[in-house]
């Protein structure tokens, strides 16, 4: 008998068993029941099951979502949503004399919670644009809900704290974004952004680690359709460069674009500055600034045993 | 002058230039330990080389006090800036160590750079910028002000207040129809006050009843070098709670200090820019908060 045993994050019932007053009850959610782990004794039955009616294969909602009861119960993020709400209703009864549809109340829905379910759906939006994978989009609502029940950040958009919250949620995971792929899927300035990501930090009293190089290496490669071995050969450089001090106070970003830049010169695929500068975010003229800075050690930054199509003294020399 | 050990707080001065008294300096044996809101170095607290250390500044202090006189000129600030005790008192918090450690090591020379423990930096933060508030007292009509003072601008679609400079000090004015100023751009607190009397006097000469009421410094903004440059990745880790760095937002490391509460802008060259004080006091104590940590962090290629 397959039994799942809910933590304590919802409410155990007040019932205990007679026997074991203080065993935690297990809950068996095909049979309805709970059983207490002891003596087996089952304790209450007919519970109800809040999980979703069936099981749906599509992550997002299809055209048509089957179930009859509403979607599974989301009890992290709602406020324990109970109420009803009167759809726009199907055939022609639904409408009186003057075309208008009758009930057309099914406007109050949570109003203290539609804010938030406002600022989840254009969460949904935005990561859906850059492709995010589901971990990182629920961390951000989780991140969302903590900022949102402070309040301590009431008067900034929401938008603005969502797309921060997003941008801490991927480098919480160790896949951050660049502000700039932020602020493409966002109607919010990079300031704003950039404003709303401190003061989130201050108020959820946590810290971000420090970006690096690395980081940013296989997205930005392959977006250019460089192959494994030139994006190894440019994380091996920006590493290189940054362990040599040879790019001190620049931007990580910037320096990754110019050891992308290096490294492609020295291939067969070689990408000009003005590409790198559009995948990366980053102006051209910074690329030139920072591999100025590299160019004169070249020789040292690449790896050992990289395949050179360009030799290192004839790599472009701006 | 308290010798008050319940306070172990590192301060390091308080007013050097043109000041009477030297403050409150607080001397303690737990020095190295600090309070949790001030910036402590790591260092080693060996209880000898502490000992030492005050031995030493007790000396040179009398030595300096027998050449007399605050010299308020930067020539002379490392002795000047690195007196911990007040001027006359000798005693420190550790009793009877005084026979034990009046050896020939502890010369009466000049402070020596090798001593890993608290020293002075030698450094002295420049004032770039004060900005003042004062209350001229009285209604104005800022039409009038606009057409008959000379450097005058308003617009008051952009702005509601009359900007208006002087050469002189070089400074910039906003004056409010309320009769409130603000005074910007002066590089010490006495020539901010010059600046606002001479704003005072021109309106005052273009017939408006001004006096001078509350005049009140809001902002200091100092600026240094410690000459050497700095690992911000290794100040961020350490120092989490207080410092920001982005280097995507700002090349800067943002150091917010909470006391005394200044904060700090710590670039990779180790230029320092000290802002948000009231006193000059605030800015010098900041920076001999911080350079010791900042020492610690130096690139070593």
């Amino acid at each position: 008998m397959a039994s799942t045993s809910r933590g304590d994050a919802l409410a155990l019932p007040r019932v205990t068993c007679p026997n074991h007053p203080d065993a935690i009850l297990v809950e068996d959610y095909r049979a309805g029941d709970m059983i207490c782990p002891e003596c087996g004794l089952v304790v209450g039955d007919r519970v109800i099951d809040v999980g979703s009616e069936w099981r749906t294969f599509s992550n997002e909602k299809a055209l048509k979502d089957p179930s009859r009861v509403g979607d599974a119960q989301n009890p992290l993020l709602n406020g324990g949503d109970l109420t009803t709400m009167i759809s726009k209703g199907t055939g022609a009864a639904s409408f009186d004399e003057f075309g208008n549809s009758k009930y057309q109340n099914r406007r109050t829905m949570s109003s203290s919670d539609r804010a938030m379910l406002n600022a989840f759906k254009e969460i949904s939006t935005m990561a859906d644009r850059i492709n995010l994978p589901r971990n990182i989009i629920d961390r951000t609502n989780n991140l969302f809900k903590q900022v949102y029940e402070q309040k301590s950040l009431k008067g900034r958009a929401n938008d603005a704290i969502a797309s921060a919250c997003l941008y801490i949620a991927c480098r919480q995971e160790g896949v951050p974004r660049t502000f700039k792929e932020i602020c493409a899927v966002s109607r919010i300035s990079k300031k704003e952004i950039g404003r709303c990501f401190k003061l989130i930090l201050k108020a959820l009293e946590t810290s971000v680690d420090l970006i690096t190089t690395g980081d940013f290496m296989s997205r930005f490669c392959s977006n250019l359709g460089l192959p494994k071995q030139v994006q190894m050969a440019a994380t091996f450089i920006a590493r290189k460069a940054v362990e040599l001090d040879l790019v001190p106070g620049r931007s990580p970003i910037s320096v990754a674009a110019a050891a992308i830049y290096m490294a492609s010169q020295a291939s067969a695929e070689k990408k000009t500055q003005k590409e790198i500068g559009d995948i990366a975010g980053v102006a051209d003229v910074t690329i030139r600034q920072s591999y100025r800075l590299i160019y004169p050690r070249a020789a040292e930054l690449f790896p050992p045993d990289f395949k050179f199509d360009t030799p290192v003294d004839k790599l472009p020399q701006l | 002058m308290d010798q008050n050990n319940s306070i172990p707080a590192f301060q390091g001065l308080a007013s050097p230039q043109g000041a009477m008294t030297p403050g409150v300096p607080i001397f303690s044996p737990m020095m190295p330990y600090g309070s949790g809101l001030t910036p402590q170095p790591v260092q080693n607290t060996n209880s000898l080389s502490i000992l030492e250390e005050q031995q030493r500044q007790q000396q040179q202090q009398q030595a300096q006090q027998a050449n007399a006189g605050l010299p308020g000129t930067s020539g002379q600030t490392p002795q000047l800036y690195h007196s911990q005790t007040v001027a006359g008192s000798t005693t420190t918090a550790l009793p009877g160590n005084t026979p034990l450690y009046n050896t020939p090591l502890t010369p009466m020379t000049p402070i020596t750079p090798a001593t890993p423990a608290s020293e002075s930096s030698g450094i002295v933060p420049q004032l770039q910028n004060i900005v003042s508030t004062v209350n001229l007292g009285c209604k104005l009509d800022l039409k009038t002000i606009a057409l008959r003072a000379r450097n005058a601008e308003y617009n008051p679609k952009r702005f509601a207040a009359v900007i208006m400079r002087i050469r002189e000090p070089r400074t910039t004015a906003l004056i409010f129809s309320s009769g409130k100023m603000v005074c910007t751009g002066a590089k010490s607190e006495e020539q901010s006050r010059l600046a606002a009397r001479k704003y005072a006097r021109v309106v005052q000469k273009l017939g408006f009843p001004a006096k001078f009421l509350d005049f009140k410094i809001q902002n200091m903004v100092g600026s240094c070098d410690v000459k050497f440059p700095i690992r911000l990745e290794g100040l961020v880790l350490t120092h989490q709670q207080f410092s920001s760095y982005e280097p995507e937002l700002f090349p800067g490391l943002i150091y917010r200090m909470i006391k005394p509460r200044i904060v700090l802008l710590i670039f990779v060259s180790g230029k320092v820019v000290l802002t948000g004080a009231k006193v000059r006091a605030e800015i010098y104590e900041a920076f001999e908060n911080i350079y010791p940590i900042l020492k610690g962090f130096r690139k070593t290629t």
